[in-house]
């Protein structure tokens, strides 16, 4: 199979003038072949394509997966085995079974998406999706948007998806792939790009949309909050930050090497973008495996991950980002200031940095660690106190049966997604993005009561 | 090189050149002062010690300027950077900040504080001061009421004849003081030059806009714009700013001055003069005593002419604390000057409001 043209979205002609009248004109056409095709759609037609689909995706043949994989990596945000890593994590979810599972964990009965089902207390209940979904796409990952556009799918639902001005390329070559799959379900799919805050265009497509879903700033969220009218649904999901934490015994339990290589893939998953990757990794005192010993290893781990994945070029902005924020630290380990600093030689590909500070610090990513000695996960919850309604993902690294321990405090204190260290780029596809529904929240219920 | 026996002696040397200097742009001198200074600094300023000796850079083998390791901005936070003892640290410049621990200390005595002013006098003078006596109009409190900031000492010393500072302790303007001061060089035909950081300029528009006044000040008038706004006023990128001043005061915007400095630094930087053409883009320009090298982030090494990269700043004014230093700002090189290009911070996935909590 030759390169496939890509000509289909708007996104795809470099030179289209968008207008006002051009975007709402689009979402009616969106709407009457959603109409036409996507609505009569069943469960199992929709989500076999899916499937389909991700299987193509994870085909080291597929020309569309070669296309982004062989893409300018400022085009795409990641180097070559970056995306290739976190694609192949993202559609390795995408079966039959976990479609089914997340809309059985969404509705109780899948059937409820097509006609009335019958609920617990005997009266019967039916679910419809929005009929004209706008995504206003992040600009860091490209899975979130995969993901809400199957999600539109699933709740047959026309798509418009606006993505920042030149961070379309990913999303498009999914829609293509979508197209190639289905004609019928790409054809209730737009795909645009242009920066953020055009009031023009985007008052056109809050008018025409039923439901907005919105993955950037709080900035942006609440920006979008602010212009969209009070009967029109939005599922907005700011930035969040997340972090690791390993427990005193964990390294007796799984082995040492084995959690340290876990740590290590949640810093190079995406290269830390997104709000799943951790910015520091608390490591409890008082254990085999000291703090300062498991930045140590970490520190090797992440050299050693640089040869097998590059962490690849980085814009001058986070290049200076990293450099002025490791520098900070070097004078202080000089001083010792209560910080050490491991880092890669004439480069900033990685940066490991233990500080005796507690209190939770932001990274300046693509590969940038902090680790923190922690006494127990008391005094963690209480250091994280500013951050905790901002929190997304907790990674921990503990028997299952200490896992469990430590999860009620984070579960009761307000973290939304508790994993595994090591599969926090990797959330299962009915994960509740920032403790909310995926689907629940998109939809309406119609509830029949016929005594 | 030039080896120093006092802090005194070190900072008559330093005096001397910048006087030199004001006769000669290009006077010799500034490779073996800088090396002497790092000497001096490196025997008394134990943090920056201990921080040259992690990074195998002494004054045993550092031969050359550019390679004494410049201190990142933000170690003035937690490490007193001094070559002063502490009986002898009589004036502190902090930077702003909401709690003591996130403002930088910059340390002064009576000879090193000499030596601030000897420095920001003659450059200021050559870029705003240079073709008549305007009245001056500071947004900026008095010395006494705001007295660790360096901007405000700055402020302070280079107002000459008849001036006014309108700003309280609180860096609150008083906007009925600004407006009587205009509309009397307005009357009296005195051009007047009003200096203020850009937070200070919003306030200034602000409570003109909500007057709707607006003025049409006497041919000469200017500004001199510093940046910040400190979360002091909302932002408004720099051209709006300027074209918003330019109109309110139906002055120019090549009649717009903007100032680079920082407590952290005793010399500043100006992107263009009074008088005149100043093309865009504007370029920065450091006194003679004052060097810019625009590095790599990457390898610290100094970046080809055209390209960006993180600014260092090698001050010789900088005399009890750390000569060479590292800022957070990404700027171009040019032949002749350097091209502020914002902060050093990526946009995007540091957008969110969260990550002002924990930096800075």
């Amino acid at each position: 199979m030759t390169e496939p043209a890509l000509d289909y979205f708007l996104a795809d002609k470099p030179g289209a003038e968008l207008t006002h009248s051009l975007i709402a004109e689009a979402c009616q056409t969106l709407r009457r072949n959603r109409n036409e095709c996507l609505a009569t759609l069943g469960n199992e037609q929709i989500i076999s394509k899916l499937a389909e689909v991700a299987n193509l995706w994870r085909s080291p043949d597929y020309p569309l997966r070669k296309m982004a994989l062989t893409a300018d990596p400022a085009e795409t945000g990641f180097p070559r085995e970056v995306l290739a890593a976190g694609l192949d994590a993202c559609f390795a979810e995408w079966t039959q079974k976990k479609f089914f599972m997340l809309l059985t964990q969404e509705f109780g009965d899948p059937t409820r998406l097509q006609s009335f089902a019958s609920q617990p207390n005997r009266t019967f209940s039916m679910v419809n999706g929005p009929q004209l979904t706008a995504h206003i796409a992040p600009g860091n990952l490209p899975v979130p948007v995969f993901q809400s556009i199957a999600f539109g799918l699933l709740l047959r639902s026309a798509q418009f998806v606006k993505c920042a001005s030149g961070k379309s390329l990913l999303p498009r070559l999914f829609g293509h792939s979508l197209h190639f799959v289905e004609p019928g379900m790409a054809a209730a799919l737009e795909i645009a790009e242009w920066d953020g805050g055009n009031e023009s265009l985007e008052s056109a497509l809050f008018a025409e949309a039923d439901c907005v879903t919105v993955n950037g700033s709080d900035k942006t969220v609440e920006s979008i909050r602010q212009r969209l009218p009070l009967a029109k649904r939005l599922a907005g999901h700011g930035h969040r930050v997340s972090f690791g934490y390993v427990e005193k015994q964990a390294n007796e339990v799984m082995g040492t090497q084995t959690v340290i290589s876990h740590a290590a893939d949640d810093v190079v998953a995406w290269n830390q973008h997104g709000c799943l990757s951790p910015h520091v990794i608390y490591v409890e005192e008082n254990g085999s495996l000291n703090p300062a010993r498991f930045a140590d290893m970490l520190a090797g781990e992440l050299e050693a991950r640089n040869e097998t994945m590059p962490r690849g070029p980085i814009s001058i902005r986070e290049a200076a980002a990293i450099s002025t924020a490791r520098r900070f630290y070097k004078i202080r380990a000089a001083n010792n200031a209560g910080a050490a600093l491991w880092e890669s030689e004439d480069s900033t590909d990685w940066t490991v940095v233990h500080e005796d500070e507690k209190q939770f610090q932001t990274s300046p990513l693509n590969r940038f660690i902090f680790v923190k000695p922690i006494e127990h996960i008391d005094e963690a919850l209480h250091v994280l106190e500013p951050i905790r309604e901002f929190v997304s993902t907790v990674g921990i690294a503990a028997s299952e049966a200490r896992m469990r321990d430590l999860a009620l405090p984070l579960a009761e204190w307000g973290v939304p997604r508790i994993c595994e260290l090591g599969q926090m780029q990797r959330p299962p596809l009915g994960w509740r993005h920032d403790g909310r529904p995926p689907l629940g929240e998109l939809i309406r219920w119609t509830d029949l009561e016929t005594g | 090189m030039t080896t120093f026996t006092s802090l005194n002696e070190a900072c008559d040397a330093v005096t001397a050149f910048i006087r030199q200097c004001g006769d000669n742009p290009h006077a010799d001198g500034f490779d073996e002062l800088a090396l002497g200074l790092f000497a001096i600094q490196f025997a008394h300023n134990a943090p920056f010690a201990n921080f040259c000796r992690a990074e195998n850079r002494t004054p045993e083998t550092v031969a050359d300027w550019r390679d004494i390791p410049p201190v990142p901005m933000r170690a003035f936070k937690p490490l007193d950077l001094t070559v002063l003892p502490e009986a002898k640290r009589e004036t502190v410049f902090r930077s702003s900040g909401t709690t003591q621990t996130d403002r930088s200390r910059h340390f002064h005595n009576r000879e090193t504080l000499a030596v601030y002013h000897a420095s920001l006098g003659p450059w200021f003078a050559e870029h705003l001061a240079g073709e008549s006596a305007n009245r001056l109009l500071f947004l900026f409190p008095e010395l006494s009421q705001a007295p660790e900031s360096s901007l405000v000492h700055m402020m302070n010393a280079v107002a000459k004849g008849e001036h006014c500072f309108v700003a309280d302790g609180e860096w609150r303007i008083d906007g009925n003081a600004a407006v009587d001061f205009l509309h009397d060089c307005a009357t009296q035909n005195e051009p007047v030059t009003i200096l203020g950081t850009a937070f200070s300029f919003v306030h200034l528009l602000d409570h003109l806009d909500a007057d709707a006044i607006d003025f049409q000040l006497p041919t000469g008038s200017a500004a001199m714009e510093t940046g910040g706004y400190k979360g002091r006023s909302r932002e408004v990128p720099k051209a709006g700013l300027h074209q918003a001043i330019a109109a309110k005061f139906g002055m120019a915007s090549g009649r717009i001055i903007c100032e680079y400095g920082m407590c952290e630094l005793s010399s500043q930087a100006y992107d263009g003069k009074l008088g005149q053409a100043n093309a865009a883009p504007r370029l920065f320009r450091f006194p003679p005593w004052a060097r810019a090298r625009i590095v790599s982030p990457e390898t610290f090494a100094e970046v080809e002419l055209g390209q960006a990269g993180l600014l260092q700043v090698v001050d010789l004014a900088n005399v009890g604390s750390a000569l060479s230093l590292l800022t957070e700002d990404l700027a171009k090189r040019h032949a002749d000057g350097f091209e502020l290009l914002g902060r050093a911070e990526p946009a995007e996935s540091r957008g969110c409001s969260l990550m002002n909590l924990t930096h800075d």
